[in-house]
């Protein structure tokens, strides 16, 4: 036990050392401690006894990026799989447990992380560690689990590719902006990958990828810190560390160029289309105008797209969605647009451009920005609201950066961007000749 | 050499033995820790304004946002009989525009306080929740100064919330979960001011600005509302902002006349309403029981115990073991004159038929044969844990505030959770599930008729309606 042998002075050294407050202060930062046992696996802990209840997430560094051609949809798969039994709980009971003590669980996956989480009441935590731990060790994956998790997921993509319109599209678009495989294929995968995936495919992914030294435990909520820590110990300490990852992403080959295509969808009932910019990120602190810039032109009833394409008098479109995306280093800048009929298709698309053109020729105004910044704090403040949302908070941040002891201060950040900084990143990144544009038609 | 094989030989077995007696626990589940206490934060209530306004105050130095709420004692049953839907038509145009500042105004004021504003319109009352950073508690009082004493009852305000509702309507009636809920009501509730909840579309039409002026001047009135404030902001504090912006609004004489008692209906019927292109169909089953009737914290057992969640019998048995329904919950609802328990179901169109009759078949065992202790533990272990698990979520905390202040339920509720929980005995569950169920439930089915019909064909007798709640025709088996 690595915090045994320093013992308990030593211990709380290397915590206050560590990052017991790694947040700057301000009045919405919370507290959390980190420390990494023998095997590997991140640990950070964040207390707060406003109610008696606990979460637990696991996260682990693997997403559809970890991917490779012929193989999509295996990172979602794994996900699937990973509630179909480990070597002391049985198929389903991991939903069951928390289910009966009155807790929630849920899991997702991304391109670059995969986790799994659950509330429940705090005096149930040791009941979480044990099974996350026992299926992190011990998952049994076996040709009837993957047969029958295989079979959920190819239901779903059936149902999906016959009831939802443009999702073909969607797919086309992004691999257009985001050009290689890894970045642009779809989470769940293609049909064909999926039906030739081997039960080896999925344990090697699992022994490779679901493992402590890939991983990362966050408890956050009502616990008492060195119970807590023996408990994580006694769970997860003995779990064999795994080999190193060899992963290592595509370097970015920013490409700018003007890219336009049309395709029609069967399903899709009005025309369409996709617009986006890649976003290179040029400059360290471009990604938090650039925040900014998108709630000024997307977010809200009142953002400046918004109004518009979706006024309240003036209603050309029938709907709109889009805003900045992340996949691991990758950035875009993505709007998606169903015209409210045939005949205004183009007209939506030029109320864009002439939206982005505005932002590029006057400042927003002082009252605009403070409106976006408040949305974006608002929202902010959202993703850490309860327990669960920190200690996702908590994953997320530790998987993309590797270490929590930098992590930026991004509220602040953010609520420091100028009016200029919005103009400049306008002018940076929304050029016609860096946009890529998807055309969808009614067949 | 030999000593040092055998030395070598007992330190294997030793850590083998050491290794194997470390991972046993792996073998079980660990049990609980005791429960901790639920220590949830206390509700102020100030005595009433001059004009009779109440406010309460949540203190919470936790939340980087505050919540204001203002309960209004009129909800949709307080709607006039020959305009029903008038409480959420009122509580759309005063929050919509003011006199002073139009509807993309507020929209754009709200979200420059990174705020939002939600109406909603229950059976007993209007409740409107704003929740704004907190630093901007002055301005969002003064908007909702302005929408009180200063509201926009033009005809273009009204007609613009006509026009909005009439479309929100359109979309919710393509959702055969909302087209059911909507008839359980109406049937349920039959002849009972609370059938108003389940008003028609085509009712919008007939919404007018002298029915609303009506039902503004009666129930949007200081000494029939109450305001919440959930932040961190002291009483005394709270009750100076809200005197200042809100002293000028007028009370008057309150005159509700007691809604008559609730009676469910006598017989078993079932019903169908075609929801056209649904991609799939719903049965929701329900009965209905007067206010003093049932203790609530034993009926939310019988409910846990029979469809609560993923573990409760109606999942169990639809889902898990018969394959018919992806999903399959009952809950109870509580309001002023009575409560309303329903099932509600999710199910393949193949299996309708039996689907009624496994959910009938769990009814009638639930109110036939006492339940388990153990499962009634379970249920009770579940609602236990959940309470403090949902109300994190500050959305369900809000929500179960405002019950508590509307239905005047004691500011000490939350305290009594556990206890009233952990007090139902199974006596008192077998007696809530009798009561409950004392007359047979109403079941209603909505889904495209074109993918049903041979299915409704199952049935010994169907009711036919359409989507304004009017009976078309009956479909009997033996006439096939």
């Amino acid at each position: 036990m690595f915090y045994k042998k320093i013992g308990v002075a030593g211990l709380a050294i290397v915590l206050a050392a560590g990052s017991l407050l790694s947040q700057a202060p301000n009045k919405y930062a919370f507290p959390f401690s980190q420390y990494k046992l023998k095997n590997g696996l991140q640990v950070i802990l964040s207390e707060d006894d406003s109610l008696p209840v606990v979460s637990v997430a696991v996260a682990y560094r693997v997403g559809s990026l970890h991917e490779l051609p012929g193989k999509s949809g295996l990172a979602y798969l794994m996900e699937n799989m990973m509630f179909s039994g480990s070597a002391d709980v049985p198929p389903q009971q991991h939903f069951n447990n928390i289910n009966r003590v009155g807790g929630k669980l849920n899991a997702s996956t991304s391109e670059d992380m995969s986790t799994f989480y659950q509330t429940v009441p705090s005096n149930q935590l040791a009941l979480v560690l044990w099974m996350e731990s026992d299926r992190m060790r011990f998952l049994e994956i076996t040709e009837d689990s993957l047969e029958a998790t295989r079979k959920d997921l190819l239901d779903i993509m059936r149902q999906r590719r016959t009831a939802d319109p443009y999702l073909e599209n969607q797919f086309s678009f992004d691999q257009l902006l985001y050009m290689d495989f890894p970045y642009s294929h779809p989470l769940l995968g293609s049909e064909d990958d999926l039906r030739t995936l081997t039960l080896d495919d999925v344990k090697n992914f699992y022994a490779t990828y679901y493992v402590p030294n890939n991983a990362v435990l966050c408890i956050t909520g009502n616990f008492n810190k060195m119970k807590t820590m023996e408990l994580v110990a006694k769970y997860f300490e003995t779990i064999p560390r795994g080999k190193d990852s060899s992963f290592v992403p595509a370097p970015y080959k920013y490409i700018k160029k003007q890219v336009i295509k049309t395709e029609e969808d069967s399903l899709a009932l009005a025309p369409a289309f996709y617009m986006g910019f890649r976003l290179p990120l040029f400059a360290p602190n471009d990604i938090y105008s650039l925040t900014i810039l998108d709630y000024i032109l997307m977010r809200g009833r009142s953002s400046r797209i918004m109004r518009r394409l979706l006024g309240l008098d003036n209603k050309i479109a029938y709907q709109l969605s889009g805003g900045i995306e992340k996949r691991r280093d990758r950035c875009a800048f993505k709007i998606f647009v169903i015209a409210n009929n045939p005949y205004w298709i183009n007209q939506c698309q030029n109320a864009v451009f002439s939206e982005l053109d505005k932002l590029k020729t006057a400042f927003p105004s002082d009252a605009e920005l403070i409106k976006a910044k408040n949305m974006f704090k608002r929202d902010y403040l959202d993703r850490i609201a309860t327990t669960l949302d920190k200690a996702i908070f908590l994953c997320e941040k530790y998987i993309a950066l590797g270490n929590l002891d930098a992590m930026p201060l991004e509220l602040e950040k953010t609520m420091k961007v100028t009016n200029t900084d919005v103009v400049t990143v306008a002018h940076r990144y929304f050029t016609t000749d860096n946009s890529v544009i998807l055309n969808v038609r009614t067949k | 050499m030999k000593k040092s094989r055998v030395l070598l030989g007992f330190v294997l077995w030793a850590v083998a033995l050491s290794l194997a007696g470390q991972e046993r626990f792996r073998k079980a589940p660990p049990p609980p820790e005791p429960r901790q206490e639920l220590k949830l934060p206390s509700i102020e209530t100030s005595p009433p304004l001059t004009n009779g306004l109440r406010v309460s105050v949540i203190f919470r130095d936790d939340l980087p946002m505050m919540i204001l709420q203002l309960i209004i004692q009129g909800g949709e049953s307080s709607s006039p009989e020959r305009s029903a839907g008038t409480a959420s038509f009122a509580a759309h145009v005063v929050t919509r525009s003011t006199q002073s500042r139009s509807a993309s105004d507020i929209e754009e004021f709200i979200e420059s306080i990174g705020g939002s504003l939600s109406v909603s319109t229950m059976e007993d009352f209007t409740l409107l929740t704003f929740r704004f950073l907190d630093d901007y508690l002055d301005q969002a009082l003064e908007l909702l100064g302005q929408m009180i004493l200063k509201p926009d009852f033009s005809e273009k305000a009204i007609k613009s919330v006509k026009s909005i509702l009439t479309l929100d309507y359109l979309g919710r009636e393509k959702n055969p979960e909302f087209v059911a809920y909507r008839h359980l009501i109406r049937l349920l509730f039959k002849n009972h001011p609370y059938e108003k909840m389940g008003f028609p579309r085509e009712a919008i039409t007939n919404w007018n600005q002298k029915d609303l002026l009506e039902f503004f001047d009666r129930y949007y009135r200081p000494n029939n509302a109450h305001l919440i404030l959930t932040g961190s902001i002291p009483m005394r504090m709270a009750t100076q902002k809200v005197s200042r912006v809100l002293n000028t609004w007028q009370q008057a004489e309150l005159s509700q006349k007691p809604f008559p008692p609730i009676t469910p209906p006598q017989k078993e019927k079932i019903c169908f309403i075609d929801v056209p292109l649904a991609k799939y169909c719903v049965i929701y089953l329900g009965t209905v029981f007067p206010s003093d009737d049932l203790d609530p914290s034993s009926l939310s057992v019988v409910s846990q115990v029979l469809g609560g969640t993923m573990n409760s019998r109606l999942f169990m048995n639809l889902r898990e073991s018969k394959g018919y329904a992806y999903f399959a919950f009952s809950q109870a609802e509580f309001s002023r004159s009575g409560g309303l328990f329903f099932v509600r179901a999710k199910v393949a169109p193949e299996f309708i038929y039996p689907s009624v009759q496994e959910i009938l078949k769990e009814i009638r065992k639930i109110t036939r044969e006492p339940i388990a202790i153990s499962e009634i533990d379970q249920a009770k272990s579940y609602l236990i844990g959940n309470f403090p698990v949902a109300i994190e979520q500050l959305g369900v905390f809000s929500e179960k505030i405002s019950e508590i202040m509307a239905y005047d339920r004691g500011n000490d509720y939350w305290n009594k959770y556990y206890e009233q929980i952990l007090l139902v005995s199974p006596e008192k569950v077998f007696t809530a599930a009798q009561k409950c169920f004392l007359q047979p439930p109403l079941v209603v089915i909505a889904g495209d008729k074109s993918v049903l019909t041979n299915r409704l064909n199952e049935f010994e007798s169907i009711d036919v309606y359409d989507s304004k709640g009017i009976r078309q025709y009956t479909i009997n088996k033996e006439k096939q």
